[in-house]
């Protein structure tokens, strides 16, 4: 006789009711394994995605992606010029807030050299790359604007002409590709407000420096030109070029930082997201610790409940595998069910997170793995419990 | 040859100045198809004989045989004491101790599925026992569903599914208002008969002395047998 099935049965709506409790809590670890991994695979997507051999950077700098790297437009052609060098190309990468489809939303612009160069738009789901040199734009559909729309950024609008699912920065803001002037002109892009300041600013500096109006009035166009840069440069190596000597040769004759896709891989994993994945990761433990000691807890009460039955069945001789395989069952039923629910719950909750849930079935039978152990560990502290109790248990009035 | 047969049984707890006499040296026959109450006071050892008796808590001394066999002789079992309460012995308890999970049936079945009876077997065979005890009507009932007298019915049939040489009882009328107790105790009176299973009853139910073949009283610990014209219907308070 399944004694284990027979109680289920008896307390069907109590023991689903549990169920679907545990199974919300593993649900939220399975999630929060997604979120951990999706982290990851977002900070690494865009360095993975452009997958240029070199990324030159500023002199002393982790960057782009870690730290600020400001270079001059013509690092481009210093760099095309070395030894090695296939092709070079201009980056610039800026994290911007504006209202964009309705609502203030933040995203990152990557601007880029439309005609044939690196770092153009991965993951295109709909419509085309950048094909003009200005005026058009590739957006990631987390921003809810629609192939063909027209978007004002700074003073112009810019046409989508491409939609791409998934293309989000190590922050998990979505992308915004636009041709490298394009995205410039919307960094550097004041208000006349801000320029009137500026200009007015440097007026009073070179009256003080000792300008004659004349001379501060011919200046000082120069003086307010904000000069557009770049933050990286990406290079293509010639066939049969060294990486690493090519690297050398920048970094000893341009004095800038170069870095490999790997390297550059690297320094996100390392920097940026180390912490959040170590937080993430954190989480994540404690929040197994805790499903493990919930279902230890529910097993174990579960025992508790039916223990005068399991004095009543060891003074009646019932030998010692009925009682354990009555708690052991009822502790997999629970685990197991509550895993498969949490499986499902996780289907249900992926599409409309709002950051990239990333699962890999590894990561899945581990957890797995882990629940089992505690469901299993849980049951023999249980039985431990009613192994221990006296058949006089059930003589008590 | 008698089913139960107990030389100096005695039970101590604890050692020294803390030692406890529980149970003195008792002796005790009892043959098949005879009923014993075992009156006395709370405390006076009634139940410590009884977890004696079926080695759930092994006495301290004493010999004790059952349907033949030395089960316990002086601090030695030759046998794996919870086969021989599942073959050998019937409880029947105060509080019935159905489990709450099972259906009246399906308790009685239990024990038979214990004693390795397949399923079907086990189920043909308690509704059998079940129709024996007048309560086949309840079989797909759940305990909480069922009056007491109904529940120590269930119980009693889960006592006798393995037909055992010995039933030990203990208070089984005292949940019970007079008129069902008397209908439990003619029950084991004809079970013991017709089955030839000799029955040990504990009790302070006065009223139901009338049934039983022999009365031992048990007070500090010491065993006397009694006259049974002597104790029924004196009161002697409930525990």
């Amino acid at each position: 006789m399944e004694l284990a099935l027979k109680d289920i049965r008896r307390h069907l709506g109590k023991f689903l009711a549990t169920i679907a409790g545990v199974a919300m809590l593993l649900a939220i670890v399975l999630v929060m394994n997604g979120i951990y991994r999706g982290n990851i695979e977002d900070g690494v997507w865009l360095i993975e995605s452009i997958g240029a051999d070199l990324w030159v950077v500023e002199r002393g700098r982790g960057g782009p992606f870690n730290e600020p790297s400001r270079m001059p437009l013509d690092s481009t052609k210093s760099v095309a010029a070395t030894p090695g060098v296939a092709r070079a190309s201009s980056l610039v990468l800026y994290t911007a807030q504006r209202e964009l489809g309705g609502g203030s939303q933040q995203f990152t612009i990557v601007g880029y050299d439309v005609f044939g160069g690196a770092g153009g738009p991965g993951r295109l789901v709909e419509g085309r790359a950048i094909a003009a040199p200005r005026y058009e734009m590739v957006a990631d559909r987390k921003l809810g604007l629609r192939l063909g729309a027209s978007v004002p950024l700074g003073g112009d609008a810019y046409t989508v002409v491409g939609i791409t699912g998934g293309a989000v920065d190590s922050g998990g803001n979505p992308l915004v590709y636009l041709s490298l002037p394009d995205a410039q002109k919307v960094q550097y892009e004041q208000d006349d407000r801000a320029l009137t300041a500026a200009r007015a600013a440097n007026l009073q500096r070179l009256r003080k420096a000792g300008y004659s109006e004349d001379q501060a009035a011919r200046v000082l166009p120069l003086l307010s030109a904000a000069a557009p840069g770049i933050n990286a440069v990406l290079v293509t190596l010639a066939p049969g070029a060294h990486e690493q000597e090519v690297a050398r040769n920048i970094r000893d004759w341009l004095y800038f930082n170069v870095y490999t896709t790997g390297e550059e891989r690297d320094l996100m994993l390392e920097g940026r997201l180390s912490r959040a994945s170590a937080v993430l990761g954190l989480f994540r433990s404690l929040l197994v610790l805790v499903s493990i000691v919930i279902i230890a807890l529910i097993v174990y009460v579960l025992t508790i409940e039916k223990i005068r039955s399991i004095a009543t069945l060891k003074l009646i001789g019932a030998p010692n595998s009925v009682i354990v395989r009555l708690i052991l069952t009822q502790s997999m039923l629970l685990t197991l069910s509550s895993f498969a629910l949490a499986y499902g719950l996780r289907a249900v909750i992926a599409p409309g997170f709002p950051r990239t849930l990333a699962f890999t079935t590894q990561e899945t039978a581990v957890t797995f793995a882990v629940m089992l152990a505690g469901g299993v560990i849980a049951s023999f502290m249980a039985i431990w419990h009613a192994l221990r109790t006296p058949p006089q248990l059930a003589l008590g009035g | 040859m008698p089913v139960l047969d107990i030389r100096d049984v005695s039970q101590t707890f604890g050692e020294g100045e803390q030692a406890v006499h529980a149970l003195k040296p008792t002796s005790l026959s009892v043959e098949a198809g005879e009923l014993v109450a075992l009156l006395g006071p709370s405390g006076s050892g009634k139940s410590t004989l009884l977890l004696a008796i079926s080695l759930i808590q092994p006495p301290t001394t004493g010999r004790i045989v059952i349907d033949g066999q030395t089960l316990y002789d002086n601090g030695r079992t030759g046998i794996d004491e919870r086969a021989f309460r599942l073959r050998k012995v019937g409880f029947i308890f105060q509080q019935h101790n159905l489990i709450p999970f099972l259906t009246a049936q399906e308790n009685v079945a239990l024990m038979l599925q214990l004693n390795g009876v397949r399923r079907q077997e086990a189920a043909r065979r308690a509704r059998e026992l079940m129709g024996y005890l007048e309560i086949g009507h309840r079989a797909g009932s759940l305990p909480a569903r069922l009056s007491g007298g109904e529940q120590q019915r269930v119980a009693i049939g889960r006592a006798l599914a393995n037909e055992p040489t010995l039933i030990l009882a203990d208070e089984p009328t005292a949940a019970l208002d007079t008129e069902r107790g008397a209908k439990v105790m003619a029950l084991l009176r004809r079970i013991a008969r017709e089955r030839r299973s000799a029955v040990i009853a504990v009790t302070h139910d006065h009223r139901m002395i009338e049934g039983f073949d022999t009365v031992y009283h048990l007070d500090d610990g010491r065993l006397a047998r009694v006259d049974r014209a002597a104790v029924g219907g004196r009161g002697e308070g409930a525990a």
